[in-house]
């Protein structure tokens, strides 16, 4: 069976050979016209009026458009709440879209959008989350707030009580295919869209919006992105309307890309975070309550704010029962970019908040802050290690009240100690600080849990298609897009192995609106689960088509015949599978199918925070050992070990690969990817050479990473599990162990903010030390 | 960028002529340079590359003196000091990265007196003299600030003579993405005395701090150094450091070129 192999991506020999193709390889037919925005120089202004004489006098240019040449206000959010493709009266920060320019070349459309003179009232700007809570600047009408029990009264009893508050840093996708889009105008009116996006549905949306036009008339097609990390889920959406207006303006193919500093400048990112936290508990570092207060910077725009606030919500407890929590969650609006979906989706800002919480516990009880991990995590499931079986047998709930039925992070946990070596080199790190001044160590062992499934409920569906061909060779497509992290493989994977055949049989498309339609965003990590399931259900249509054709002229029964092998077993006969499907067609049977799926068993009032919002859970657990220069603040992660689980993996090679990738991209969230906005709301870190994220020698020289071997208890496709986002948050072991490196250096609680930069580091050096 | 052209004289009085034009600049490795003019920061209408005159490449000893041409790339210096002046080859291969060393040129470095860049701190840490196509300029006379030097319209720097150090190093806090020095410091002993440049700190650009250089003089030791520090006032704070986390990285850098030195 294919499924459960180790098969590299798809596309990997085209990727390393130049092959493979992103939107800007297409090769458009003749005088495509090119774009680019002209951006707002101030974070917020009343746009008195704007001077676009040298623009439109500049070469190549073709025509410059604003928000008044248009014939109504165009949409480019993903939310319920507007978000103009172009500012109107008003800028909202530094970067915001406010004229475009439809040129002959990249280069002159870029070079006339920077010749406009702006006539601007400058407004007072509300640039941090201090200022924002100051101002009430906010999204929804107040806090969103979870809770379970009575966490100030748990707190007040407890025997140890402790405050505390972290700021976490947002961060750049840095996806190396920058944001891209081209539209082929069509006849009567028609749009061909193409589109670096994750969500090619929402992309046929907005661009049928803008255009007046059902979305039968417009069609997106995406083959694959050079990553995405959540960036390409609704930050595309300007780009392919600018080019649909642009192509049905100039009836030219139109196409646009950003430049790295424009993208960095203009799209969203990672949420920044300050949370803050009051905890109770005992001497063992047991917890008896926590309240947090989660305060989440959003941008200009409502965007995706609402669930990834939401999600940093319900990873607040991570894997550890709280029985008293209390989470207040405000959602701040200011003057920056429109902070949008990252790997993760507020769920790592979530779990860095609890994390943190218990490592200042566990350093305030002067205990292993693993043994307090453990003291503190969901119980065992009934039957899993001995004890009480009546009390075991209780499953315990998460403070949005949804039981946690699958936890296997007791047994992940002893076999990562071990296999880590945790122990010994836990002392080790101890003796070589006790030795050394300059240079200190630290090491940390950290968990996830992360729910697995849209929030957004009806999000959870996803359609295929699939035809076999009379020659035996199988077209397959699905609703979910490829954006390096291998989907199209695994799922290619499941369909050779519904029909017994070979993975080479089985053609990757693209994904395609006009073959399935109604698709989410591959997001969640939930492509696998879904469109993996989804063209299990068509290629089982056509199998039992096949099956009830074959059986009925061997005189079988259908539920009898095998599909192994590339052959076709059935009453002790084995047909090859090309001459049953030749047979089939000859007989007029039909070879294509459509599939669908719904995930099943959750429901989900987010604004009680109740329900089940998670289908399941995907654990891991990681250690990470880091080195700290005391003198300077540098540090360097030394060595990783990680147990991950992806239930029984659809692809152990392309698994490990997302878990490694994850794992680094978390670390470097909490290291060194540092976002700077000045004064004035200006990013000023808007290239890699201010901007650090990390390259192949910042991994770890010894980076250990094994699969869980367990089967994922729900059913899944083939009982795996989701692993696009689950990984990220193993790189908080990171921050974790920088914390425990800093400890080492004097008595004080580190109190580590992240990203924990080298200049971050040596000031909580300093604050340990005094 | 805007359209110019480029001239390839092979001898340092074409290229002086060529650059008696005002709109003619002087173009070593183009790695400043280059971006600069692609961002429309700079537009000469000439550039007169100085990567073709012979007199201007190379390593060559003179005594206790190491001459280095103006045109020589950071790699080379890397390779050929070495066995001359390690602590200069060794600041050398610190630059950026191996195709910014490869183009990358001493005197572009010094002419453009970046005040992250590495080179001025080996100038200054060295009392180099800086040798142009009309005059010899001490390393104290030619750092004139950030961006600013003591070079007239259309001079060039022809060579650079560095008396070599009994032992000298130079300890380089690389600011994470752009390998640029964040603080760096060059230490030199010499018979006659330390001599100690810091870049990447100040607002003034390189320095000699001289305090060091008093106490390395009687004793060259990183003790030495004990309860020394800078004032954070004038140091530079921007998106990658505070003046104080620079003020504190002075000492700290300082004591390990010593340490290394020795
Ligand atoms: C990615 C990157 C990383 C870098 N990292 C570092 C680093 O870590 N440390 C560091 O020190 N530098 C670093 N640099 C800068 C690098 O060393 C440059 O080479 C140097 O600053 C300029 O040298 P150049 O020969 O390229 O000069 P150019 O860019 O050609 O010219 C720079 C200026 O000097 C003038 N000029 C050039 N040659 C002469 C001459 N002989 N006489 C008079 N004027 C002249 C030019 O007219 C121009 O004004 C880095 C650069 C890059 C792109």
């Amino acid at each position: 069976m294919t499924v459960a192999k180790p098969l590299p991506h798809d596309s990997a020999a085209l990727h390393v050979t130049g092959q493979a193709r992103y939107v800007d390889d297409l090769p458009l037919p003749e005088g495509a016209v090119h774009l680019a925005f002209g951006t707002a120089p101030v974070a917020h202004g009343r746009l008195r009026s704007i001077d676009l004489t040298k623009v439109r006098a500049a070469d190549g240019v073709l025509a410059v458009i604003t928000a008044a040449d248009l014939d109504h206000e165009i949409d480019v959010s993903p939310s319920p709440s507007p978000e103009p493709l172009l500012a109107g009266d008003t800028v909202q920060y530094v970067g915001q879209p406010v004229f475009l320019v439809i040129a002959e070349s990249h280069l002159l459309a870029r070079r006339a959008a920077a010749l406009a003179d702006y006539d601007i009232e400058e407004l007072p700007a509300i640039l941090s989350i201090e200022e924002a809570m100051e101002a009430g600047s906010r999204f929804e009408e107040g806090p969103r707030i979870y809770t379970r029990g009575d966490a100030a009264e748990a707190i007040t009893t407890a025997p140890h009580s402790l405050t505390g508050s972290i700021e976490i840093g947002g961060q750049e996708h840095f996806y190396l295919e920058g944001q891209a889009a081209a539209a082929l105008p069509q006849e009567a009116g028609d749009m061909l869209v193409y589109s670096s996006s994750q969500h090619p549905t929402e992309i046929q949306h907005k661009v049928a919006h803008a255009l007046h036009l059902p979305m039968h008339a417009v069609r997106c097609e995406v083959r694959r992105m050079g990553g995405g990390f959540g960036g390409k889920e609704s930050q595309g959406n300007s780009l392919a309307i600018a080019c649909a207006l642009a192509a049905r303006l100039t009836g030219r193919p139109a196409t646009m890309r950003y430049d790295r500093d424009d993208d960095m400048t203009i799209t969203g990112k990672r949420h920044d975070f300050r949370i803050d936290y009051r905890v109770g508990f005992n001497g063992e570092g047991r917890i008896a309550g926590i309240e947090f207060l989660q305060l989440c910077r959003c941008g200009w725009s409502m965007d995706l704010s609402l669930p990834v606030a939401d999600r940093a919500m319900l990873h607040a407890d991570n894997a550890y029962f709280i029985p008293n929590m209390r989470v207040e969650s405000h959602r701040l609006k200011t003057n920056t970019q429109s902070a949008t979906a990252f790997r993760g989706f507020g769920g790592p800002q979530g779990m860095v908040g609890i994390e943190r919480v218990l490592d200042h516990v566990a350093h305030a009880v002067r205990r292993d802050p693993l043994d307090v991990r453990r003291a503190n995590y969901y119980r065992p499931l009934a039957g899993a290690s001995g004890g009480d079986i009546s009390e075991q047998a209780k499953t315990q709930t998460t403070h949005y009240h949804m039981p946690v039925e699958d936890f296997i992070l007791h047994e992940m946990t002893e076999r990562l100690v071990e296999t880590s070596d945790y122990r010994a080199r836990r002392a080790a790190v101890a003796e070589w600080n006790a030795r050394n001044d300059v240079l200190k160590k630290g090491i940390a062992l950290t968990p996830v849990k992360f729910g697995i499934s849209f929030t957004l409920t009806h999000l959870n569906q996803a359609g295929a298609l699939v035809h076999v061909y009379q020659d035996g060779s199988i077209h397959m497509n699905h609703g979910g897009t490829e954006m390096g992290q291998g989907l199209f493989q695994k799922v290619a994977q499941v369909a050779a192995s519904r029909f017994g055949i070979g993975i080479e049989r089985v053609k990757i498309t693209a994904t395609d609106t006009g073959k399935v339609p109604n698709t989410s965003a591959t997001a969640a990590s939930s492509g696998s689960d879904l469109n993996g399931m989804a063209v299990q259900a068509a290629c089982d249509t056509i199998r039992e088509r096949l099956a009830v054709f074959v059986a009925e002229r061997a005189q079988a029964r259908p539920e009898e015949v095998r599909f192994e092998g590339g052959k076709v077993l059935v009453g002790g006969e084995a047909l090859s599978f090309d001459e049953v499907v030749r047979d089939a067609y000859m007989a007029r049977v039909s070879l294509s199918s459509t599939g669908f799926y719904a995930t099943p068993k959750i429901v989900w009032d987010r604004i009680k925070g109740e329900g089940r919002p998670f289908f399941y859970f995907a654990y891991g657990v990681a250690v990470t050992e880091v080195a700290i220069d005391t003198l300077t603040g540098e540090n360097r992660i030394l060595r990783t070990d990680i147990l991950h689980d992806c239930g029984a993996s659809l692809n152990p090679a392309l698994d490990i690969g997302q878990i490694e990738g994850g794992y680094v991209q978390g670390a470097g969230w909490l290291t060194t990817e540092e976002l700077v906005w000045d004064g004035k709301g200006r990013l000023r870190t808007h290239a890699p050479s201010t901007y650090k994220i990390p390259a192949c020698s910042d991994r770890p020289d010894i980076l250990n990473v094994a699969l869980w071997d367990g089967a994922n208890r729900e059913e899944t496709v083939y009982r795996s599990k989701a692993v696009g986002e689950p990984p990220l948050m193993l790189g908080i072991s990171a921050l974790m162990a920088l914390s425990d490196a800093v400890a080492s250096c004097g008595k004080a609680y580190p109190d580590l903010d992240a990203p924990a930069t080298a200049e971050q580091v040596l000031r909580a050096v300093e604050r340990v030390c005094t | 960028m805007y359209d110019f052209n480029v001239a390839r004289p092979g001898s340092i009085d074409e290229a002086v002529k060529l650059l008696s034009d005002e709109d003619a600049q002087a173009l070593g490795g183009g790695q400043t340079l280059i971006p600069t003019m692609k961002q429309r920061l700079a537009a000469p209408e000439l550039l007169v590359s100085l990567t073709n005159i012979p007199e201007m490449q190379g390593v060559c000893r003179d005594g206790d003196t190491l001459s280095i041409g103006g045109a020589t790339p950071h790699a080379v210096v890397a390779r050929d000091a070495a066995a001359h002046f390690p602590g200069l080859a060794a600041l050398a291969g610190q630059i950026g990265d191996p195709a910014v060393r490869n183009r990358g040129t001493l005197g572009g470095s010094l002419a453009n007196n970046d005040p992250s860049a590495c080179y001025p701190a080996a100038a200054l840490g060295t009392g180099a003299t800086i040798v142009t196509n009309t005059r010899r300029i001490a390393s104290e006379d030619f750092f004139q600030g950030m961006f600013d030097t003591a070079l007239d319209e259309g001079e060039i720097i022809v060579s650079v003579d560095f008396p070599i150090a009994e032992v000298s190093a130079y300890a380089k806090f690389a600011q994470p993405a752009s390998r640029f020095a964040l603080v760096g410091a060059f230490v030199a002993r010499y018979a006659d005395g330390v001599r100690v440049a810091i870049t990447g700190a100040s607002e003034t650009g390189v320095f000699r701090w001289t305090e060091a250089e008093e106490a390395l003089s009687q004793d060259f030791s990183h003790e030495a150094l004990d309860g020394l520090s800078v004032d954070s006032d004038g140091m530079i704070g921007d998106i990658h450091g505070a003046p104080t986390y620079r003020a504190h990285l002075v000492s700290v850098m300082t004591r390990r070129a010593v340490a290394a030195a020795i």
